[in-house]
């Protein structure tokens, strides 16, 4: 019984998504509907998922279903950025398609169904239990895509994505084999008994299957060298889409990801130095991308890499207590806020088929949209990490979490790195501000997504003064 | 007297410039509520300067809340010696910005309500984080006021401003950071107040980086040779409330950080580098001054002028005694309001008669004999003349000067005489002299405009007057910092002492 509580929230969510699909295969409500049922569902779901969360001390059920799902306040609030993150990408979607072709009804069952692969990879405390759930997430995300097939864009995209994912799945699947050859359990458990016990090099295939293992975690969430499908992958989704891969995907393998390292630290230890050099190449290889574009999804797209290199720092100063767990999360949550809150002011402002899209589209958009400029603005300074936004605190956290951790360079580079991206960010700002308008920017229809990004810039504030416990 | 003082004088310019940004007020009504609250704002700030008790030593008007507990990040705000007379200019200077400038739209007076609002939490920031906070986030109203509201080239003079003061701070923010994360790995609890780090006493390499971070940052501000580039065309392009704002206090945040964290934990690593850094402003004042005398536009020659009077700030900083650090703060406050009306004055020149090149002037002192008295006072008040404010503060730092470094002292003051120099030139070149056209295009200051300058006047002439009540309230703080820094540091003392000898 008690396993069912903490799985509580994965349920209500799956349910959800066959709810929403029945609804979609009968074709009984219009697209606004479908968004607006699709937002409510997620904001339930939300709910049930921070029942969960609070009601955590009071119930002993850390391990569920024979240690294959694990549940902490991390994974929960994980959970939580996901589920907030497909409320607003549906939110978003619903503006999206007012202007843009390629709406079919089960778009909306298939982002409930990514969410609840996020959910089970945030819960995964065993390998063959984190390949299902990465690959349930996968699967519907290439789904979500794809789904407009008339575009070439998209067809690229989704092409690349697929074949460029399903290798490294196969490079998970090869490398958790290997792991259970080498060590004899897929647990992480289990590997971090074995490993304290006999060292990782006592296994040659176990070392193999690690770095498979790391390959795909590495390609999932962009980081260099594995870093090339995801600026092209990321313009050739649908707005809402992107965003959405952008917060909730990032936030669910990076949960797996610090769920798998830090069980009790031993393997972090043993692949610290090869992600510190990672990590430097990623911050500055994913600004000098950044740099060069003139289309703001690509940017953002290149500065999502930026913040894979940022969270990385975290987990190389993470130690196994609770700490960097909070920053991590804290740093998803911050990054989640402002990408939402980007992605879904563009989805409202990018007109038809995405017309409007490159730095100089938006050239005086203050002038016609002061509010939609200003709104944009804190979203950028928040990526960027001017005080008083979120992003400031985030990135505050994590320099302190290096510096404690006493990886003093590391936290001086992940600043300098800062600087470099200061300039892509101002940039966009400045075009906004500074220039006189050539376009009206019409915008057509209801319009649920600028709600959203209102309630996304203030929280983006509100959030910089949550008091994280440390 | 409102309660609590600080946040009030924080808060409310900030809560009026974000709602005449968001309501759709009109340009006259938006002037309205800025004038409002900057009158209200100097008549706290003159209050507070009347209630500081100098001799009590610490934290005056002190307000503690824990914003962030698990590490020891508080909303703490407080005043002593060292930030008082900053934060009496930054609350009482802007009225009459408000009053010279009429014209100008409701982002602009929004933006700077916002402006005053955040210089003034930095003045009274009292915790290290809470001091980055604001520190940055005032260079965003500035950012807006001259990209929006600058001269032909201000996009480019908006960028090199940005990317030059984030580049610094976002240095400045690891050094706080390793400050913080040291006073843990010391005393074993998490605290960014200002009145905790200040027991730091930091040496060794990777000190010295910190201290290098701050340096940086600070440097970048006032500005200190060579990181001033930044500064010609962000002065030039601004408008002139930003100019104003630029120059008179923004610029003296940067000199009062480097009192107030600097100073006091890095004494040790910064007796290392002092000499090379009292060098660098000495060179800085020469170096802008005489890049002044070969200027033509007027902005831009008071741009070079203003970063020449930062550069005695400067060489008043490293000198590290007690003469300088007085000397310092004195002329925060002296610097703030003749450099500061002169580009308002400046202003003036430019809206009314849409130039500001030298050579289309001569004879506005008979097209505008008023304007060309106060004009004649600010400029004599900026070249430190017996009498007026400058001089008082210029003499402490070069009495600093000399006693640190008697090879230094002598190059401050002599470079302190091409000051006098492109100044009287200027004046000449533009006041006297036959009428031009684009001159008699000049209209003179109203009465009420007269009135609005007055009391700056009347306060560069009488500080320069009766320096005691000033010097009262700020002298303790100033004692107390130089002991610290000459206690804690004996070793590094004994080395200036050393130089000092030898130089001399």
């Amino acid at each position: 019984m008690a396993d069912l509580l903490a799985l509580l929230p994965l349920i209500v969510t799956t349910a959800a998504a066959i709810v929403v699909m029945l609804v979609a295969g009968f074709s009984l409500f219009g697209r606004e509907v479908m968004a607006l049922l699709t937002t409510g569902l997620f904001m339930f779901c939300f709910f049930v998922q921070a029942a969960t969360l609070v009601s955590m001390p009071f119930f002993p059920y850390q391990q569920t279903f024979g240690s294959m799902l694990a549940v902490s306040p991390f994974s929960g609030v994980a959970g939580l950025i996901i589920l907030a993150c497909g409320g607003f990408s549906a939110l978003a979607s619903q503006t999206y398609f007012g202007h843009n072709k390629g709406y079919v009804p089960e778009f909306y069952a298939m982002l409930l169904f990514a969410a609840c692969g996020m959910l089970l990879l945030t819960m995964a405390a065993e390998l063959i239990t984190l390949f299902i759930a990465l690959e349930i997430m996968s699967l519907a995300v290439y789904v979500l895509v794809g789904a407009d097939r008339e575009r070439l864009l998209r067809a690229e995209a989704v092409l690349k994505y697929l074949m460029l994912g399903a290798f490294s799945g196969g490079f998970f699947v090869m490398g958790a084999m290997f792991v259970y050859g080498g060590l004899g359990t897929t647990s992480f458990a289990g590997i971090s008994r074995v490993l304290a016990e006999s060292g990782l090099f006592t296994s040659p295939l176990a070392t193999a299957g690690f770095l498979l293992i790391l390959i795909c975690f590495l390609f999932k969430i962009a980081a260099v060298p594995f870093h090339a499908w995801v600026v092209d992958v990321y313009d050739g989704a649908p707005l809402p889409v992107t965003g959405f891969m952008a917060t909730a995907v990032k936030t669910a393998v990076f949960c797996a990801l610090v769920n798998l390292l830090l069980t009790d630290g031993s393997l972090l230890s043993v692949w610290r130095d090869i992600l510190w050099y990672l990590c430097v190449v990623t911050l500055f290889t994913g600004n000098l991308i950044a740099l060069g574009q003139t289309n703001i999804k690509r940017m953002l797209a290149a500065s999502g890499i930026v913040h894979s290199g940022y969270l990385l720092i975290a987990i190389i100063s993470a130690d196994v207590t609770g700490a960097s767990r909070t920053v991590i999360g804290f740093y998803l949550a911050a990054y989640a806020l402002a990408t939402l809150g980007i992605f879904s002011a563009l989805s409202t402002l990018s007109g038809n088929d995405e017309k409007r899209i490159s730095f100089a589209d938006f050239n005086g958009l203050a002038k016609v949209h002061p509010y939609s400029a200003a709104m944009i603005t804190v979203f950028l300074l928040s990526m960027a990490g001017i005080p008083p936004t979120a992003g400031f605190m985030a990135k505050f956290y994590i320099i302190t979490a290096a510096f404690s951790a006493g990886q003093l360079v590391l936290g001086v580079l992940g600043l300098i790195s800062t600087i470099l991206s200061i300039y892509y960010y101002v940039r966009l700002i400045a075009a906004m501000y500074f220039t006189t308008p050539e376009d009206d920017f019409a915008i057509t229809g209801l319009a649920l997504a600028p709600a959203g990004t209102a309630v996304l810039a203030v929280a983006v504030f509100g959030f910089s003064l949550y008091p994280l416990g440390w | 007297m409102i309660t609590p003082p600080l946040s009030t004088m924080i808060f409310l310019p900030l809560l009026a410039g974000l709602v005449v940004l968001v309501l759709p007020l009109g340009r006259e009504s938006a002037r309205a509520v800025g004038l409002a609250v900057a009158v209200l704002m100097a008549a706290f700030s003159i209050n507070l300067f009347a209630l500081f008790d100098p001799i009590s030593g610490g934290f005056a008007f002190y307000e503690s809340y824990p914003l962030v507990p698990a590490l020891g990040i508080g909303y703490r705000l407080g005043v002593d010696g060292l930030s008082l007379l900053l934060l009496v200019a930054a609350g009482a200077l802007f009225p009459v910005v408000y009053l010279l400038f009429s014209t100008k739209s409701r982002g602009y007076y929004g933006c700077l309500l916002i402006v005053q609002g955040t210089m003034i939490g930095a003045i009274c920031a009292a915790d290290l984080v809470l001091f980055y906070f604001f520190y940055e986030l005032m260079l965003l109203p500035i950012f807006f006021m001259i990209g929006l509201y600058g001269g032909p080239n201000r996009v480019g003079a908006t960028l090199k401003i940005t990317i030059y003061t984030i580049a610094g701070s976002l240095l400045m923010l690891a050094s706080c950071v390793y400050l913080g994360v040291v006073y843990q790995a010391q005393s074993g609890v998490w605290s960014f107040a200002v009145a905790d780090l200040a027991t730091l006493r930091l040496s060794g390499t990777v000190a010295t980086i910190a201290l290098l971070g701050f340096v940086l940052a600070f440097a970048v501000k006032i500005p200190l040779f060579p990181l001033h580039t930044w500064l010609p065309d962000a002065y030039t392009e601004a408008p002139p409330a930003a100019t104003f704002v630029l120059s008179a206090i923004m610029a003296k945040i940067g000199a009062y950080g480097v009192l107030r964290f600097v100073l006091p934990i890095f004494p040790e690593p910064l007796g290392k580098i002092s000499l090379l850094l009292a060098f660098l402003a000495v060179v800085g004042m020469a170096y802008c001054g005489i890049a002044a005398l070969g200027q033509r536009d007027m902005k831009r020659l008071l741009a070079f002028c203003s970063a020449s009077h930062m550069g005695i700030i400067g060489v008043g900083l490293f000198c590290l005694n007690v003469q300088a650090i007085t000397g310092v703060l004195y002329q925060m406050v002296a610097h703030a309001t003749s450099v500061g009306l002169l580009f308002l004055l400046a202003g003036l020149i430019e809206e009314r008669t849409s130039s500001r090149d030298i050579e289309s002037f001569g004879g506005l002192g008979g097209q505008a004999p008023l304007f060309s008295v106060f004009f004649m006072v600010a400029l004599l008040g900026s070249v430190g003349l017996p009498g007026t404010a400058s001089f008082i503060g210029e003499f402490l730092i070069i009495v600093g000067a000399v006693k640190f470094n008697l090879v230094i002292g002598i190059l401050a003051g002599t470079s302190m005489i091409i000051a006098v120099t492109y100044m009287l030139w200027l004046f000449g070149r533009v006041f006297f002299g036959p009428r031009t056209k684009t001159a008699t295009t000049m209209r003179d200051l109203t009465p009420i405009e007269s009135l609005t300058v007055l009391p700056l006047i009347v306060l560069i002439v009488v500080m320069g007057l009766f320096p005691g009540p000033f010097i009262d309230k700020i002298e303790p703080a100033a004692d107390t910092l130089s002991a610290q820094v000459s206690r804690s540091s004996a070793a590094a003392g004994a080395i200036l002492a050393q130089r000092g000898d030898g130089d001399g």
